[in-house]
């Protein structure tokens, strides 16, 4: 499999507080990739690191091939990119943006934007300064979009939006990845938005990549299974137990969340003398809400 | 790429270039009014007290080139700063060549105040008949501005180009070596650091020679 980015022992440090890594990323070519984890985990370090906006302290970042910081310059060619804050000139014109971004990419495709000015209702005489949030983050899609780039790299780009602006974006992003075919690495916080539009998950908690799957196992892989009569060891269970609590009231039963589910492991429990009462899909927010309780609490505790 | 740098520079510098253009053009004609060149009574002429006039007004070349260079770094980095450079590292040159165009860009937009100030030495001189013995030196004037306002550019530009600590730190050294050296000095304690701090920067071959000495338009 090649992958559109790839980070080896990425290792870094801010202050004494926050510490990213070592990190092993790796977002396949050609998918979809949702970057999930709650505020503060190291969602936007990570992509600056790759983007070589911060010098890692170890470790290596290859992005389209590129060695990432000495490559840089090669590799933006590629890469579209729109960041947590708008980074654009506030004393710009929308339209004076559009030439200006232009200027710089060769692959820049004057028809798209043109239509994506009109798509997102954006007036080219606006002054960036003036826009709002939500016609921000609709611009700085464009010039992303209009770049024709093969990796997208998009950092929480419908935070704070409206519905209907999120929905704009997202819109303009799944036509231009279907057309295109080129990668999408996408950060969020909010969970349900990548659960539509994304084939591949990477899981961020301070600091650390938890988890990296494909989506379809992510979301088919953890389950809640409530369990009578268990022993308190569980033995050597095929799948991996995230988390055993007791269950409510006083009847013996316990919630087990488990990763790597099958419906054949349903023997396991006979086994081991208990009694699988109950198995309950996750969707993807419940899984990650799991993922990040128990990749914070000591497996047992 | 060029040409979009130069149009974003323009757009942040377009207020402060029309008015030290404006400014530029009157320098010369001032001069040669305040002066008593463009006077037409020629009688009561004292060449001695007006040639020190046009050297006087002539300070102010240095100043506008000065002021110059400033307007254009700022206008030149302002917009990067406030966008924390995020845009610039996002796009597709290595950063030498992003600093090269908007470099470029800055030094380009000093074009029209040395044009004002070559088209006002133009008028100026041409409003009247030099007596015998003097010559005028607006192309002379002019090329010097024109080196004086790039000069002060280049310092500025690399000053600007820096974060806000790097600058406080170069100004910061600069002052406290000077006010050390002036206390010392008030205490009877000669080291003539100043003196050679001004020296090395003032003088040939300083970076800011060209900035010191008459700038006269009209001379003997």
């Amino acid at each position: 499999m090649s992958y559109a980015i790839e980070t080896q022992e990425l290792q870094y440090r801010a202050g004494r507080t926050f510490e990213l890594g070592p990190l092993n990323l790796h977002v396949p070519a050609g998918a979809i990739y949702g970057f999930l984890g709650p505020n503060g985990s190291g969602k936007t370090t990570t992509i600056r690191l790759c983007l070589g906006l911060l010098r890692a302290e170890r470790g290596g970042v290859r992005v389209l091939g590129h060695d990432v910081p000495s490559q840089a310059p090669a590799m933006f060619a590629r890469v579209g990119y729109v960041p947590e804050r708008s980074h654009l000139y506030p004393n710009l014109t929308v339209r004076e943006a559009l030439a200006l971004h232009g200027a710089f990419h060769r692959r820049w495709d004057h028809q798209a934007a043109a239509e994506l000015l009109g798509t997102f209702q954006l007036q080219g005489d606006t002054r960036i300064g003036r826009l709002s949030k939500g016609e921000n983050g609709k611009l700085l899609m464009l010039l992303a979009l209009a770049q024709r780039p093969d990796l997208l790299v998009l950092d929480e780009p419908t935070d704070g939006l409206d519905p209907v602006v999120r929905r704009d974006v997202l819109m303009a992003l799944i036509d231009f990845v279907s057309e295109s075919g080129a990668t999408v690495f996408i950060s969020s916080h909010l969970v349900h938005e990548l659960e539509r539009i994304c084939d591949w998950v990477g899981v961020m908690d301070r600091g650390r990549l938890v988890a990296e799957v494909p989506m379809h196992s992510f979301k088919n892989g953890i389950k809640r299974l409530r369990v009578r009569n268990a022993p308190a060891q569980a033995g050597d269970p095929p799948f991996v137990l995230l988390a055993r609590e007791r269950g409510d009231g006083a009847s013996g039963t316990e919630v087990w969340v488990v990763r790597g589910w099958q419906a054949t492991m349903r023997q396991y429990f006979e086994g081991i003398g208990a009694v699988l009462q109950d198995v309950v899909d996750l969707d993807l927010e419940e899984g990650f809400v799991e993922l990040l309780r128990t990749a914070r609490v000591p497996r047992g505790s | 790429m060029f040409a979009a740098i130069c149009r974003i520079q323009w757009k942040a510098s377009a207020l402060g270039v029309a008015l030290l253009a404006t400014l530029a053009f009157i320098i010369p004609l001032l001069t040669v009014q305040q002066a008593g060149f463009s006077a037409g009574d020629r009688r009561g002429w004292d060449l001695i007290v007006m040639l020190s006039a046009v050297e006087t007004a002539g300070t102010l070349f240095p100043i506008l080139a000065v002021i110059l260079g400033l307007t254009l770094s700022v206008g030149a980095w302002s917009a990067d700063h406030q966008a924390e450079h995020v845009y610039a590292l996002t796009l597709p040159v290595p950063r030498w060549h992003y600093v090269l165009l908007r470099f470029g860009a800055g030094l380009l937009l000093i074009a029209p105040v040395v044009a004002a100030v070559g088209l006002g030495c133009a008028v100026a001189l041409g409003s009247f008949d030099l007596p015998a013995g003097l010559r005028s030196y607006g192309g002379a004037i002019t090329l010097r501005f024109a080196l004086a306002a790039a000069v002060s550019y280049a310092a500025t530009f690399a000053l600007a180009a820096g974060t806000k600590r790097t600058t406080a730190a170069v100004v910061g050294v600069l002052t406290a070596v000077i006010v050390l050296a002036l206390v010392l000095e008030a205490f009877g304690v000669s080291t003539a650091v100043a003196e050679g701090i001004m020296n090395a920067i003032f003088t040939r071959p300083g970076p800011f020679e060209v900035l010191v000495g008459p700038w006269s338009l009209i001379g003997v």
